[in-house]
């Protein structure tokens, strides 16, 4: 059976096509306009598995713009598809799952199943830490992955405000006058965004087996440091699984249900 | 220094770094180059480019004045920095520069955005900068640009076209971000959502023109001013004439330059 899932994130859209339960292709797209972005991570994907959209029997949208895609058969929310996906690809021993995307950071708590039972979002000042992380690299001229390497390479870095994305950035521009160099801002801001996402997974509150997924999760630089702060053994990182996929694929494990 | 001496300006911006070549009350050169967290490397890679733009070398120059938020890190080894000026002097120099006529400077910075008053020497009067909410606020352009696929001239363009109405929160950049991100998510047309991010811009440096009284003329610097959308939603807003000059991003760096001659 063919499913997919399709997550039109508030950054990026993502498609994943699953094939008798598992994970076939996938691709990413920036979110220009949910409807054609969501097409077109569709069909990208579709082109990689070697299938055509008649194929599929059922595509499931979630994430923000989900309500916006006219070909998705059903749609289910974000909280759904990260439960759902985490499980599928860590095991029913998940029962906390960090979703930290480009717009916004929730935690979820599921069952063995897979089912959301709770969750907490950001409040609106903790909103963008992917997005301000990802202007950060451009002021430097480094891709996304490269600014979380690069944090890692600092020592000592100065402390930074992490009331707001906003303070934080200006607060790093005022200490370029003071010489600190490029890499301890780096990593000063990495520590501020992950004492921002540390505080509301506290607050959420953390039962094993705990997973980070969403596009931060790709950046050492924010995992590490909320390793760091949490103290909480965290499933790690499928070398064969890209996390920015985890919440389309539980839209997809959803696909997969609803034409059963 | 003798009026026909070659003086250098850099302007050492929170996102970018300008620098201009001037002599005799002529600018030669023009250059600029992304800060990136580094004054000094970028101040290096702008002043050859405004010198390579004048078709001189550095040996030619009497003076370099510097100004600018990063104006006292600017010492890379081959940078012989003679002067520096606030930024809020060189923007009022590099105002009268542009129009003799003018009274008032708004800038429009990456980061900052603040208003300068001055008398027909160029003497201060009044300065009135955002609160720290307020900061980013090109910043903010550059990513809601960056967001819709868009380079910022680009977004400019595409707002000018827009007749849409949407309004995005004026809080702050971030909650400006957020509901950017939620008309794109809905499916508004790109260039409605330009219009509201430019439109958000303008309130804020609206709401801070309110704070002063703005004599006349006024001057528009700074980056932002070179989107024709954005000056135009502002002269409305404001419901005063706005006096642009052609390179407003170089107003700072002009100013400066110009406190380096006679």
């Amino acid at each position: 059976m063919i499913s997919a899932g399709i997550d039109v994130g508030a950054v990026s859209t993502k498609a994943v096509i699953l094939v008798d339960g598992e994970p076939r292709a996938s691709a990413q797209t920036p979110t220009l306009g949910p409807e054609a972005s969501a097409a077109a991570a569709f069909d990208t994907a579709l082109a990689r598995a070697g299938l055509r959209r008649e194929d599929v029997r059922c595509v499931v949208a979630t994430g923000r713009g989900r309500a916006r895609v006219s070909f998705a058969t059903r749609t289910v929310t974000e909280i759904a598809g990260a439960a759902a996906g985490a499980v599928r690809i860590w095991g029913p021993s998940v029962r906390t799952v960090l979703d930290a995307g480009g717009e916004s950071c929730r935690v979820i708590h599921c069952t063995e199943r897979g089912r959301a039972t709770s969750f907490l979002w950001n409040d609106k000042c903790a909103a963008g830490i992917g997005r301000s992380l990802e202007t950060l690299a451009g002021m430097i001229n480094v891709d996304v992955t490269g600014i979380g390497e690069l944090a890692l390479r600092a020592g000592e870095s100065p402390r930074l405000s992490d009331f707001c994305a906003v303070y934080a950035l200006s607060e790093l521009l005022d200490l370029v006058r003071s010489k600190v160099p490029a890499e301890q801002l780096v990593a000063a801001y990495h520590d501020a965004m992950a004492r921002r996402i540390s505080t509301l997974v506290g607050r959420a509150g953390v039962t094993k087996s705990f997973v980070i997924v969403g596009g931060l999760a790709r950046n050492a630089g924010i995992v590490n440091r909320v390793d760091a702060l949490l103290k909480v053994d965290r499933l790690a990182a499928k070398p064969d699984w890209d996390p920015v996929f985890t919440v389309a694929l539980g839209a997809a494990v959803f696909a997969e249900g609803f034409s059963r | 220094m003798d009026r026909s001496q070659i003086v250098a300006g850099i302007d050492s911006g929170h996102v970018d770094t300008k620098a201009v070549v001037m002599s005799g009350g002529k600018v030669l050169g023009y250059a600029s180059a992304p800060t990136r967290l580094d004054p000094a490397t970028a101040a290096g890679t702008a002043l050859n480019g405004a010198l390579a733009d004048a078709g001189m070398s550095q040996s030619e120059l009497a003076g370099i004045v510097s100004t600018g938020i990063f104006r006292d890190v600017l010492e890379s080894p081959a940078l012989h920095v003679t002067a520096t000026v606030s930024e809020h002097m060189a923007d009022a120099r590099g105002a009268l520069f542009s129009n003799q006529k003018a009274r008032t400077v708004v800038d429009l910075g990456g980061n900052v955005h603040k208003i300068i008053r001055f008398d027909g020497a160029g003497n201060l009067v009044d300065v009135a900068q955002n609160d720290k909410c307020a900061d980013g606020l090109g910043i903010f352009l550059s990513t809601a640009a960056h967001s819709l696929g868009l380079s910022e001239p680009e977004l400019s363009e595409l707002a000018l076209g827009s007749t849409g109405s949407h309004a995005i929160a004026i809080q702050c950049s971030l909650s400006a971000q957020t509901d950017a991100t939620d008309l794109v998510c809905q499916g508004i047309a790109a260039a409605d959502v330009a219009r509201a991010a430019l439109g958000y811009v303008v309130e804020r440096v609206a709401s801070l023109c309110r704070s002063m009284p703005l004599a006349e003329e006024v001057v528009v610097a700074g980056g932002l001013a070179q989107s024709a959308a954005l000056v135009g939603q502002l002269r409305t807003a404001l419901g005063v004439h706005l006096s642009l000059p052609e390179r407003p991003q170089y107003v700072g760096a002009i100013g400066a330059a110009v406190r380096g001659q006679p």
